[in-house]
């Protein structure tokens, strides 16, 4: 717990007890006058920067069965902080300009739609396209969306499809491109050149976002790995070595971001074999090499820790999607989910380090909101949904998102989630410098909310450093920042943490801060272990005998779609020092924040359009920030 | 001639002329009982050995060539039969794919102008707003969180605030109020950064604070500041050279716009429109067309 550093009356010559020793070395990375150029300054960085790097537009052959119509262009105004008009005719506008994004339409079918929607007689002449044409033809453009998902996932798609090398699909590649070009504005607004790459088969979802770091002319230089055979492949190794190929080819670096482990089957994090090959040094050094990032909230559900894998974490069940694959075409059990969720991936990642030498799942966590509307519109109380068909109106509540009449699996549109964006603490907002930050994995990943999180871990932070008025400067001159590795441990010591969070200016207060650590033990095994570390109220509120925390409390007037921040805190800072710290053990410490409970979106429905919930619909929810870990490993 | 390259009318007329060419390439030959005629050039024969060498990674044998142009001539039979029949009619799908071609026209036909200068510095005068430099901020704060004062704060504050006065540029801040975040010192920060950092409501009270000296409590959605400007710089229009590229984009999205809105209103001129009320439900009444 920390003390509460309000220095009223107390000056400089009389207080020496926040450590001169250190005040020398701060002075050098943060000088107390500000230089005459307001240049120079400070090499680390100040801001979080928030951001999207998972939308989907027109250009997305679902989107644009779903019933999508704006393009990239349209996608980055809007995350610019302009107005527009959606797809079904409603202007919407964020509360704030993100800072920057990412446009990652689907590589498969790029100009599918426009081709289909044109009638072109190759793809009518086949039962299914002719099929889809009819279907949105008649206004079931959703169902035809599903269907087309549906079928791609099980590698049916008709002939016709638009392969790379057509001129369809370099027309989309190159306009996605030049819209990125047009809007990219360094300092200001960053636009970044991406894909998806949509490797779905069995609907297994393996989903992996590919960034560029360079401009748009070397971006041009090729063309994004699809997964149809004969020219894809819906193998992430096939993906690493294109991805090498083309770092090759273009002088810029590429990586890769991962999502939706939860509908994966059991896919997403394998520990013996992937693809009928059996995972080995190779698969971990490429898997770490080109991974360094999971998104690990969006849409369709969070993906950091589940119920069944973590029974003693109170707020693992939060915005679960845990029924089946992708496409409801076979239903979950409980042995595939220690293969989907990043905390036991974490977890499986020590052990493989410990048989391989490499660590495949050594990620760090952004979130992203795939939604397929061209509008990144994540804030509960302004969420447009993921498809077009689930943009604000009176029916969305009521409607079914996945429904597979084979097996039964039913997904409800109150159960899309209106999460997340992603912050980056970068040191300017430009493509190279958010990308450097993605890569050395310095993000965390929020459910919406733009707090500022704040994760360092050195050998040396001291309680009072929480009451350091320029923490950050600390953090960095003492430690290393989320993302990064704790360097040796010196004889008898314990890893200390500092950790801080800010309230989102316009948003709800906090409830607490935890860190999670995750360790090998000498017998091979790993565990988990959640520690409360500092919360609002404090003066109220005090753990019992285990550890645990009463409740925050709830303010939230779910028929009015209201809550007031008169409960928990605007700012929590502490240090922590791990109490049961093995030097010989490999280890992994991240820190999850939570906000005071305040309404979902699903609220805000009923409020506005004065309908009525499905019984069991989530009308409130504990808001949340996940952080990117720092790892301990013995001798380093 | 820029003059005449931008005329609204001129677009209209080559757009027409246009239109027209296509009508009478698609409609039947003649009143006459004469057959048509359907004449597959070289350059449709190599779009088809294009397509199937993309399709199949190798060209196609002769007899596959011979195969697809049969083909062609089928489709092209077929088209011209669909169309006299008025298949095409009623065809939600063909409709909007015909509206969308006729969009994308009339798009290409915005994009042919090639702005001057003095278009864009117009464009930039009239939407100001759009690319201004904001205001930027020189500042010092100093946080007070509510939750640590409760019933105090207000009493705190004032003493902190009279004892900052007193320092004025020489208090040292890094041990005063209550640790934070978010920077005690900022250099030429933009309003529109201030506002991402601290809120709305606060980067608003900044510009209102005259410099040199330690003002406050300033509210933001943390708690309260105490904060000295010690520099504003004001907000200013940019010269067009330096911001040339965002006013390009703007000026030929805003083109675009104004462009297919003029060409429909001028295509609406020859159509009288009429719609039938619902007499049963007044609610549902129908505005006008425009």
């Amino acid at each position: 717990m920390i003390i509460a550093g309000f220095a009223l009356l107390t000056f400089a010559a009389e207080q020496t007890d926040t450590g001169t020793a250190d005040q020398a070395t701060l002075e050098k990375v943060m000088p107390t006058k500000p230089a005459y150029s307001p240049y120079v300054g400070r090499n680390f960085p100040t801001r979080p920067l928030f951001g999207d790097q998972h939308l989907h537009t027109a250009f997305s052959m679902d989107a644009g069965a779903f019933g999508c119509r704006l393009g990239p262009r349209e996608a980055y105004r809007f995350a610019r902080g302009e107005e527009v008009i959606s797809s079904t005719g409603q202007p919407v506008k964020l509360s704030r300009p993100l800072d920057w994004l990412v446009v990652s339409d689907h590589s498969d079918g790029f100009g599918f739609f426009p081709q289909l929607m044109g009638g072109d007689p190759e793809l009518l002449a086949t039962p299914q396209g002719r099929k889809w044409y009819d279907q949105i033809k008649s206004g079931h453009g959703a169902e035809a969306a599903m269907d087309i998902i549906v079928s791609f996932g099980q590698g049916k798609m008709p002939k016709g499809f638009p392969l790379p090398g057509t001129r369809a699909y370099r027309g989309a590649w190159q306009e996605i491109i030049n819209a990125a070009e047009a809007f990219n504005d360094p300092g200001r607004f960053t636009a970044i050149i991406g894909y998806e790459w949509t490797s779905n088969t069995g609907g297994n979802n393996l989903h992996r976002n590919v960034l560029f770091r360079e401009n748009g002319a070397k971006a041009s230089l090729v063309e994004p790995f699809t997964t149809m055979k004969p020219l894809g492949s819906d193998n992430p190794e096939d993906l690493w070595k294109w991805m090498a190929a083309t770092e090759e080819k273009t002088g810029s670096e590429v990586l890769a971001i991962a999502h939706n482990g939860n509908l994966s089957n059991g896919r997403m994090f394998p520990t013996v074999e992937a693809f009928g090959k059996k995972i080995d040094r190779e698969y971990c050094e490429t898997r770490l090499k080109w991974e360094r990032l999971y998104e690990v909230t969006q849409t369709k559900g969070t993906g950091e820790a589940h119920p069944y894998l973590s029974p003693n974490d109170e707020f693992a069940n939060f915005e679960i999607w845990d029924k089946a694959n992708l496409d409801g075409s076979v239903p979950k059990t409980k042995d595939m989910l220690e293969f989907e969720y990043a905390r036991s991936a974490y977890k499986n990642g020590l052990k493989l380090e410990e048989q391989f030498g490499a660590n495949p799942y050594k990620f760090g966590l952004v979130s992203g909101s795939d939604a397929h509307t061209a509008l990144s519109a994540m804030e509960e109380d302004n969420f447009f949904g993921k498809t077009t068909p689930q943009e604000p109106s009176s029916e969305r509540l009521t409607k079914a998102f996945i429904n597979n009449p084979k097996t039964g699996v039913t997904v409800m549109d109150w159960e899309v989630g209106a999460s997340g964006y992603a912050a980056v603490w970068a040191t300017e907002n430009t493509r190279a410098a958010i990308f450097d930050a993605m890569k050395r994995r310095e993000t965390y990943s929020t459910t919406g909310p733009r707090m500022a999180v704040r994760f360092f871990g050195g050998w040396n932070f001291e309680a009072e450093d929480a009451n350091n008025r320029l923490p950050a400067a600390l953090g960095y001159t003492k430690g290393v920042p989320m993302g990064g590795d704790l360097p040796d441990a010196p004889a008898g010591k314990s890893p200390t943490f500092l950790v801080a969070a800010l309230k989102d200016p316009m948003g709800a207060n906090l409830d607490r801060i935890q860190v999670i650590k995750g360790w090998l033990d000498a017998q091979g095994e790993v565990h988990e272990q959640i520690h409360n570390v500092v919360w609002g109220d404090a003066d109220k509120r005090k753990p019992d005998a285990k550890g645990k925390l009463p409740p925050v409390g709830d303010t939230v007037d779910v028929e009015n779609a209201t809550w007031s921040n008169t409960i928990g805190d605007p700012e929590l800072i502490t240090v922590w020092k791990d109490p049961n710290f093995d030097a010989k053990q490999r280890a992994f410490y991240y820190v999850r924040v939570l906000e005071i409970p305040t309404p979902r979106w699903t609220a805000y429905d009923v409020k506005r359009f004065g309908n009525k919930a499905l019984p069991g619909t989530t009308m409130k929810l504990q808001e949340r920030a996940y952080t990117s870990p720092i790892w301990y490993t013995p001798g380093t | 001639m820029n003059r005449i390259l931008k005329e609204p009318l001129l677009h209209f007329l080559l757009l027409g002329a246009g239109l027209f060419m296509v009508y009478g390439l698609m409609s039947k030959p003649g009143d006459s009982n004469a057959p048509g005629k359907i004449i597959i050039t070289q350059g449709q024969i190599e779009h088809l050995v294009d397509g199937f060498t993309k399709a199949w990674l190798r060209p196609p044998t002769s007899e596959e060539l011979a195969g697809l142009v049969r083909d062609r001539v089928r489709e092209e039979v077929y088209c011209r039969e669909a169309v006299a029949l008025g298949l095409d009619k009623d065809d939600t799908v063909i409709r909007r794919r015909l509206r969308q071609k006729l969009e994308f026209i009339s798009d290409d036909v915005a994009a042919l102008v090639e702005p001057t200068d003095a278009d864009l510095s117009v464009y930039l005068q009239a939407h100001a707003g759009k690319f201004r430099v904001p205001q930027q901020f020189t500042f010092s704060q100093v946080y007070l969180n509510p939750e640590k004062h409760g019933k105090n704060l207000a009493r705190d504050t004032a003493q902190l605030l009279a004892q900052l006065k007193q320092a004025g540029d020489k208090a040292d801040l890094s041990l005063l109020g209550d640790a934070f975040l978010l920077d005690q010192q900022f250099t030429a920060l933009p309003a529109s950064e201030v506002a991402k950092q601290f809120g709305e409501k606060f980067a608003a009270q900044l510009s209102g604070l005259s410099p040199g000296q330690w003002q406050g409590p300033v509210e933001s959605g943390y708690g309260v500041h105490l904060v000295r400007v010690s520099e504003r710089t004001e907000g200013h229009l940019p010269a067009l050279a330096e911001v040339r590229d965002a006013v390009r984009r703007e000026w030929d999205n805003a083109r675009r716009l104004e462009a297919n809105e003029q060409f429909y209103q001028n295509l609406l001129k020859f159509y009288t429109v009429s719609i039938e009320q619902p007499a049963a439900e007044p609610e549902r009444k129908i505005a006008a067309i425009k």
